[in-house]
């Protein structure tokens, strides 16, 4: 790739690009993220509209708002149980609605650290901490 | 406590660009390419189904803490290394280096780092940067994949040294302790070289390598039948452009950093067909950012039909053809 090829206007995603230089060498500039600049719009109108789907499924109690933050995180049920150190068979079970709300406070606080959110953001199925909403240049 | 005098440099990919401050920071000046390339960082493997991963996925190098490894089996250089199974040691052992002024690299999950903007998180247990000092709750890190120097609440780097699951950093820290002022490159270059055309011609393993690219080729095809939906569909081709240009690859899956390490190592070793293979190896990048636009591209519009996916398995498979082909050269050459 040729240096000036290599430039994208995107500060709010920076990064190290290696390009060949005028003289011929190659070596690293200094550049934005291309798909941050031109595609982040798209990211964020598919990520509400998820949302907007799992926070339907729970409040119909189709599924729990453990399910809903798996998903959201992109959290298999192994890596889930790993980081929370509750059995793979007991987190099947917690992905239902109605084996949720017998949750306990431990657990509770287990899912909610993995998650980084508060207990009360979990037990609500509340995903929109104000920062899930942070766009670029808004940092 | 204040911040160790430290020079922050940002670089392509966040072990390779940590190794290669610690390394400069002790003395050694070499470049983040030739830290790469001598450490057999280019690589490609193809994941269809992982525990760990909830949508098939690929990688462009080799396996996390290789780098360093590597590093100091080919350089000779030391590196002292701590993991913790109590979290309390873990903090106290950082705090205790910090005090004696040496700047630790640190392995955590991407996903706490609070200076990380939200969109950019994921659950990533191997990302590494220097902690460079501590200023009240608040450490000072040197992340390679930003600007400037960071700084991080003390939760938020406890949460990420110790979080579970797959490849856990289990509170992971090193530092360079033997580091020479100089080192003949040329015999840790060929065997850099010689490794990497292993792992991408003869590993005998069916999803890595060029084997890996082709695996890749052909079972895209598939991911419209293990997809949610269209967008969730539309996210993961996208992601085949996040993965190859954004994280920390250096551009083109760490193929531009690979033929900048081919372009030094020609001039260490005098050898002029390194030079030709460097620029054969940018022009295969190129082609690989092409793959990288088409993805991004074809998710934007929902253009996800047999016929786009038939479309962006072909590219892939070319790209194989090539990188067959470059590797044989390659290991050609250094014979």
């Amino acid at each position: 790739m040729k240096e000036k090829e290599g430039f994208v206007d995107c500060p709010e995603q920076q990064m190290i690009l290696y390009v060949e230089k005028e003289d011929g060498e190659f070596g690293p500039i200094q550049t934005g993220s291309f798909i941050t600049k031109n595609y982040i719009d798209d990211y964020f109108e598919k990520r509400k509209k998820l949302i907007l789907s799992l926070t339907d499924q729970c409040k119909n109690s189709e599924i729990s708002p453990v399910k809903m933050f798996m998903v959201l995180e992109d959290l298999t049920i192994d890596e889930l149980s790993a980081r929370t150190r509750i059995p793979a068979r007991k987190i099947k079970k917690h992905l239902i609605a109605k084996h949720f709300d017998n949750l306990s406070e431990e657990l509770l606080q287990r899912y909610s650290t993995v998650f980084n959110i508060s207990v009360e953001k979990l037990k609500q199925a509340d995903p929109e901490p104000e920062a899930m909403n942070e766009e670029p240049g808004k940092k | 406590m204040t911040t160790i005098p430290f020079d922050h440099k940002m670089g392509a990919h966040c072990e390779s660009g940590t190794v290669t401050a610690l390394l400069n920071h002790s003395g050694l000046k070499l470049s983040e390419p030739m830290v790469f390339g001598i450490a057999s960082g280019i690589f490609f493997g193809y994941f269809h189904k992982h525990k760990s991963f909830t949508f098939p996925t690929f990688i462009v190098r080799n396996r996390p803490g290789e780098i360093r490894k590597n590093i100091q089996k080919r350089l000779g250089i030391r590196f002292r290394t701590f993991s913790f199974r109590k979290e309390q040691q873990g903090i106290e052992k950082l705090d205790e280096l910090l005090e004696k002024g040496i700047p630790t690299a640190s392995q955590v999950d991407f996903y706490y780092l609070d200076y990380v903007p939200n969109w950019e998180r994921a659950h990533v247990n191997v990302h590494f940067m220097v902690v460079i000092g501590k200023e009240g709750r608040e450490y000072i890190v040197s992340d390679s994949y930003f600007p400037k120097p960071e700084r991080l609440n003390e939760e938020s780097l406890r949460r990420g040294r110790f979080a579970g699951g797959n490849m856990s950093p289990k509170g992971f820290l090193f530092f360079p302790e033997n580091v020479p002022a100089e080192v003949d490159l040329r015999k840790p270059v060929l065997k850099g070289i010689d490794k990497a055309c292993f792992n991408m011609l003869n590993l005998p393993v069916p999803f890595i390598g060029i084997k890996g690219i082709r695996l890749f080729s052909k079972r895209i095809m598939d991911w419209p039948k293990i997809a949610r939906d269209t967008d969730h569909l539309s996210h993961e081709v996208m992601k085949i452009n996040i993965l190859l240009e954004d994280q920390g690859t250096g551009g083109a899956g760490f193929r531009f950093m690979y033929a900048t390490f081919l372009q030094q190592a020609a001039g260490i070793i005098g050898n002029s067909e390194l030079a030709s293979l460097s620029t054969e190896l940018m022009n295969i990048g190129d082609r690989w950012r092409e793959i990288s636009l088409f993805a991004a591209r074809i998710g934007k519009n929902r253009d996800l039909g047999p016929g786009k996916m038939k479309e962006l398995s072909d590219l892939i498979l070319e790209r194989a053809e090539m990188e067959e082909q470059f590797f044989k050269k390659l290991k050609q050459s250094i014979k």
